[in-house]
């Protein structure tokens, strides 16, 4: 059983096909959920606190936009916690939850540079890129390691490894 | 009166709960099964579960066993047109429910457009086959002069036919 991170975070033909195949897809409700359960913060939806863009360090220079910081401060853990992943190339305007084009190339660029299995696949627009889309999915989930029914995978996406890491900057 | 955007809900214990989660079922549109039937069956199953019927499906929040369980025993009923994700906020959580807000939810655009091709997904889920995708190349230097050169020939006889025709009329 594998952790897939998957871009768009949010998407949800990435994660149910990855749940499918018994591995865990690392998609970002699961880090807003910890946010807004979270009772110290004052003003929700406006979940970002001003600790979120400090954390962010980790993954954006200074000099990066306080607005990407605290994105990758969310997006980061996962990027951090991914044992594989799938990036949807080519997507339309505006497809995808982050809202900020900066952010997607950063994230995309660190799931590139890290030393994992990663498939890009391109958007479909019709019935037979789809097709390939899908297949192309179904055989790299095949290829990585463990898996198994429906739904078989983690609860705890994150576990404790990657709050040590946070921890530890 | 402005939307209120910055609502601070009035979140239950069960909102609060870490083993809590929520789960979106979204049908496409060639499902077997309606969301009426897919409410009506997720009742029939007897779990601890708060269930919501949404437009595009239903919505589930639960304890983690019980949601997977659910979900697990949903898929039977149309394996290929019923596909679940995540959902961060609790069903009708102030903060997104566009019954407390206004204009489209957030998310609802991204899943506009995944919806379309669900159909295509789940038919490839049922029937998966070997596709070839032909690649628009662009047209070759040759093939371009030769187009070009013809064209040029095409026109260059043309206005000769048309000036002789004006000098036989004259």
């Amino acid at each position: 059983m594998v952790k897939v991170a998957i871009y768009p975070p949010n998407s949800l033909i990435l994660a149910d096909l990855i749940e499918r195949k018994g591995h865990t897809p690392l998609a970002l409700q699961k880090q807003i959920r910890q946010k807004i359960k979270d009772p110290e913060i004052d003003s929700p939806p406006m979940n970002i606190t001003e600790e979120d863009p400090i954390k962010g360090l980790k993954y954006a220079a200074i000099e990066v936009p306080s607005g990407v910081r605290g994105r990758m401060s969310i997006i980061g853990p996962l990027i951090d916690a991914a044992e594989a992943a799938i990036i949807v190339d080519g997507a339309p305007f505006g497809f995808g939850c982050v809202g900020c084009a900066r952010t997607n190339e950063l994230s995309i660029f660190c799931l590139r540079k890290k030393d994992i299995p990663v498939l890009e696949v391109v958007y479909p627009s019709d019935e037979d890129e789809t097709m390939l889309m899908v297949n192309q999915i179904m055989d790299f989930l095949d290829s990585l390691p463990g898996g198994g029914g429906d739904l078989e995978g983690e609860g705890n996406v994150l576990g404790e490894s990657s709050e040590e890491n946070l921890g530890g900057q | 009166m402005p939307a209120n955007l910055c609502i601070t809900p009035d979140l239950g214990k069960e909102d609060m709960d870490p083993e809590v989660s929520t789960r979106m079922i979204i049908l496409s549109s060639k499902a077997n099964v309606s969301e009426s039937e897919v409410v009506n069956f997720l009742h029939m199953l007897n779990l601890p579960l708060t269930i919501k019927w949404t437009c595009y499906g239903a919505m589930i929040s639960g304890k983690d066993k019980y949601v997977k369980q659910a979900i697990k025993e949903l898929r039977k009923l149309d394996p290929y047109g019923i596909f679940t994700k995540e959902r961060g906020f609790a069903p009708g959580d102030p903060r997104r429910c566009r019954g407390h807000r206004y204009g489209p939810r957030e998310g609802f655009h991204q899943m506009e457009k995944e919806f379309r091709i669900l159909d295509y997904v789940g038919e490839a889920l049922r029937n998966p086959r070997e596709v070839e995708i032909e690649k628009k190349e662009p047209v070759s230097v040759d093939y371009f002069k030769e187009a070009l050169e013809s064209s040029f020939k095409e026109e260059s006889n043309n206005s000769s036919d048309e000036n002789k025709s004006e000098d036989d009329k004259e």
